[in-house]
């Protein structure tokens, strides 16, 4: 195949890797490359500060994620980044000559195979190692904390059965300890969503479904309903206190606040 | 071809005099019977249907029926059983109503009526795919405008969710169609050497039953909206009010619309490509829309279906969604994404082979390992049956079974590199005459670079835990569906424009709006990302004032989308009318459907051609010289009409080898 037409009719003797296109082309990946990893933190420092290990973990998956997909895009937008100012034929009529009549390139079929096949074998142990340990964080050591979370149109509803069925509009949780919520709803399907600390399971009429965390932070946080659940359904939050434990017990002691 | 056919073993019969009820019926016909049909079935129903003491099943049966009954007396009155019937009474149509028809002679009328013609059929999915994009487009900025400022009461909240449920079905039925829609029927067809499609009738049956679909869908606004979003989760959809039945019989005549068209493409396509025209030598559009419609055929049925339960939930109580009577919202939630992740790859896949078709002409190189394009069709429409799942992951719905349906979603980035394999290696080296179809390409394979990237986040089970319903999710795939489907869509427009039409389309104003589009669009979702990640739950009419900034940013990128696909459509607009006039064959490219003449003629080709190699011979020995690209209006380009007449010589076209 004859190279390095468009580039000059003269012979190059230089090796395919450091001639034209190629050596441009791999200077724009790289710098594209090294942009694209500067901006990979950005995504997590978008989420916000992880407020339980869960969060912590999704946060690093985000951020490895897009670090490892920084060369893939570098590579797709530096070919058409040289394609649009390099291979550009300007003009109301065709080139007067067609390009190569190269039809397929074995090697770079192969090469382009292997390594998606790479990158989708990496994604694919990092999510199933990561969810290994998630799921047996249901068994922990200690017993967790029991919450029983109730969504309906358009208010979410606690109670804990191990303080004698107590019950709140605002989640209270103490640091440092599992907490398993057992989730359901009265009416249409809502979604039991704890943003800063990662967790996001629904609430399904007649069902019960589970999720637990483990609460790192202390501060206050958000829950949002997450699947349209009708008029009122942006208005569908409240909010998240997670205490330390001796505050926790405190509250627990305190009379049941106005149940509305 | 379909004249002879169906009229070679017809036994003599008297000669029909020049009438028949067919020739008085049009669109106008067919809304005075379905509007006749419909108040007959709303009468009837609403003074003899029983009031059952528990629920109010009364009104949704009634509204369904008299939805229903408008499809079917829109359909009697436009003539689309005239055929069937005819053939019933033993009475078949003659060799003179089948061109009556086709549209022979008929001038813009035959735009009016049901008309068999493939080229018309496709003109009238054109239109009608704007004007669906266009009141789509009105509903998505209603809902920026509403998103600008925290606490906006520019739309009430029960507004807003109808505007979200309305604005998504629409752009889904919009994109759905967009391609398969206008090029597949009026591409498509010449393009593999043939007169028409395998069953023109179905063909046009399809368009009418989208055609009848559409005022269904909009009387959804007077009916209470769409207030579930296009999702309509179960039971959310059971308690909705009576626009939701106006949205399941628009899905369910749909639906039936596009198994018809998905039938009778797929049937062209394998059994009426020209002589020698082996699948080696077919071109890629024909496979990515075949694949795209055959996959249509499996996936919308369980929509259909999802539907129809429904429909006897709310009209009868049957309960299906219902847990309190022993249904499930799980059974809907698996039914809708059973159809949900393929229709995302049954819009994307006619967009990207359009593409694929459109970059070998303009870099005037071969289509770069055609195999890989193959491999990455089939790898995708095999896959993607089995991913559904993966929006179910925080459902509560088998949690066990989130591991395998992580792994099917992640191999699906496999074939979908071979598809950026394919058009990169097409720009590779290639001189790039850079023409407005063209320019969709890099467009694209920006876009779709972002969106397949965000997808690789939402497949992996914990992060999805926090982005699952959130703005995120919408970011992501109107990257896909928008950023490439629409993207590509565009091109194949430019790309056909000229032989649709018969003019060019105004490349400069095209230009511009495309790009201002383009950047339009990735602000508004680029912002649509930040806010996602921050924790905006999708659908919510007022996000709150944490988000401000991002929703802002959104709004102001969807205004520039408003202004450039506004430029688009002028342009679009100013060039039907008035446009410079195109000859045959301005973009020199090798398919058939630019070897006939512009317009093309009712049959397609006067003699059919005969194929001896495939279409992206482009740059092999012999010949490097680029097929001319005669001046607008030139007669005698490569797609002259021949000679016609008693005195032509026979001729055989071969095609292929210039």
């Amino acid at each position: 195949m004859s190279t390095g037409r468009h580039e000059g009719q003269r012979l190059d003797t230089r090796t395919t890797w450091r001639r034209p296109p190629v050596l441009p082309i791999l200077v724009i990946w790289a710098v594209l490359t090294v942009l694209l990893l500067l901006f990979a933190p950005v995504p997590a420092r978008l989420m916000g500060r992880p407020a339980s290990p869960t969060m912590q973990e999704i946060e690093t998956t985000v951020t490895w994620f897009t670090g490892l997909s920084a060369p893939v895009a570098a590579l797709v937008w530096a070919i058409l980044l040289y394609s649009v100012f390099r291979w550009r034929h300007r003009g109301p009529q065709p080139p007067p000559e067609d390009g190569s009549g190269r039809r397929d390139n074995r090697r770079v079929f192969t090469i382009w195979v292997l390594g998606s096949a790479v990158l989708c074998l990496f994604l694919l142990v990092w999510g199933l190692v990561v969810i290994a340990p998630r799921t047996s964080e249901a068994n922990p050591a200690q017993e967790p904390i029991l919450v029983d979370v109730t969504g309906q149109q358009w208010a979410w509803s606690f109670t804990y059965p191990d303080e004698g069925n107590k019950s709140a509009t605002e989640l209270y949780l103490p640091v440092g300890q599992t907490v398993a919520f057992r989730v359901t709803s009265k009416d249409v399907i809502h979604s039991f969503w704890l943003v800063q600390l990662g967790i996001k399971v629904d609430a399904n009429p007649g069902e019960t479904t589970v999720a637990t965390v483990r609460p790192t932070q202390i501060g206050t946080f958000q829950l949002r309903c997450a699947e349209l659940c009708g008029l009122y359904h942006s208005y569908m939050q409240t909010t998240v206190h997670v205490v330390s434990v001796a505050d926790y017990e405190a509250w627990a002691q305190s009379p049941a606040e106005a149940h509305s | 071809m379909t004249t002879s056919v169906t009229a070679a073993p017809s036994p003599p019969v008297a000669p029909v005099t020049a009438g028949g009820i067919m020739r008085h019926l049009n669109v106008v016909t067919g809304i005075v019977m379905g509007v006749l049909l419909a108040t007959a079935t709303w009468w009837v129903t609403s003074s003899t249907f029983p009031v059952l003491d528990e629920g109010d099943h009364k009104d949704d049966a009634v509204t369904i029926l008299t939805l229903v009954a408008w499809v079917i007396g829109f359909l009697i009155g436009v003539g689309a059983f005239v055929g069937p019937a005819r053939w019933l009474l033993g009475r078949d149509l003659t060799v003179e109503d089948e061109h009556y028809l086709a549209g022979k002679d008929a001038g813009v009328a035959r735009y009016f009526r049901f008309t068999t013609d493939h080229k018309v059929v496709g003109m009238q999915y054109l239109v009608t795919t704007m004007v669906l994009f266009g009141f789509g487009g009105t509903l998505a900025m209603l809902i920026r405008t509403n998103l600008i400022t925290p606490g906006s009461r520019f739309v009430d909240p029960a507004t807003y969710n109808s505007l979200v449920g309305i604005h998504g079905i629409t752009m889904i039925i919009a994109t759905i169609i967009m391609v398969s829609g206008p090029f597949g029927n009026f591409i498509l067809p010449i393009m593999i050497g043939a007169r028409d499609m395998a069953f023109p009738r179905l063909n046009a049956l399809s368009f009418w039953l989208l055609f009848a679909a559409v005022p269904v869908l909009i009387s959804s606004l007077f009916l209470g909206g769409i207030s579930t979003g296009w999702s309509a989760y179960a039971p959310l959809s059971d308690q909705a009010n009576r626009g939701m039945d106006a949205f399941l019989v628009t899905i369910v005549t749909f639906a039936i619309s596009t198994g018809v068209a998905g039938m009778n493409i797929t049937t062209t396509a394998v059994r009426m490509r020209a002589r020698g025209m082996t699948w080696s030598r077919t071109p890629i559009f024909v496979f990515g829309t075949v694949a795209s419609v055959a996959l249509g055929l499996v996936a919308f049925p369980m929509f259909e279906v999802a539907m129809i339960e429904l429909g006897m939930d709310r009209g009868m109580g049957a309960g299906f969604y219902d847990p309190s009577i022993g249904g499930s919202g799980w059974l809907y939630a698996n039914l809708f994404w059973l159809m949900g992740h393929p229709e995302v790859y049954v819009i994307l896949l006619p967009a990207i082979v359009a593409l694929m078709e459109i970059t070998p002409v303009f870099t005037r190189k071969p289509l770069f390992s055609f195999t890989s394009a193959i491999l990455g069709i089939m790898g995708i429409a095999g896959l993607s049956l089995f991913v559904w799942a993966h929006h179910m992951y925080v459902a509560g719905w088998a949690p066990v079974l989130g591991g395998p349906f992580m792994v099917t979603t992640e191999l699906i980035s496999i074939p979908t590199g071979l598809l950026f394999l394919v058009l990169l290696g097409t720009l590779w080296r290639g001189r790039v005459w850079m023409r407005l179809p063209v320019m969709a390409v890099y467009a694209l394979l920006w876009n779709f670079t972002i969106g397949g990237i965000t997808g690789i986040y939402l497949s992996d089970i914990p992060v999805d835990q926090a982005m699952h319903g959130s703005m995120f999710v919408t970011a992501h795939f109107h990257y896909t569906l928008m950023g490439a489907g629409l993207t590509g869509a565009m091109g194949a427009l430019a790309y056909w424009f000229p032989k649709m039409t018969g003019r060019m389309l105004h490349e400069k104003a095209g230009a511009i709006g495309f790009w201002v589009a383009q950047v339009g669009f990735n602000v508004t979702f680029m912002g649509m990302f930040a806010v996602g990640l921050a924790g905006q739950p999708r659908r919510v009419a007022d996000p709150g004032t944490y988000f401000r900034v991002g929703n802002l940013i959104s709004s102001i990128g969807a205004y520039t989308i408003m202004l450039g696909m506004l430029t688009f459509l002028g342009a679009i607009i100013y060039s039907w009318r008035a446009g410079s006039v195109a000859s045959a064959s301005p973009w020199g490219a090798r398919t058939l459907e630019w070897q006939t003449p512009t317009p093309v003629p009712l049959e397609n080709f006067e003699v059919l051609p005969v194929v001896t190699q495939d279409f992206y011979g482009y740059g092999e020995d012999g010949h490097r010289a680029a097929a001319g690209a005669p001046a607008p209006g030139t007669p005698g380009g490569p797609g002259a009409p021949p000679p016609q007449g008693p005195d032509a010589p026979p001729q055989r076209v071969e095609v292929g080898a210039p």
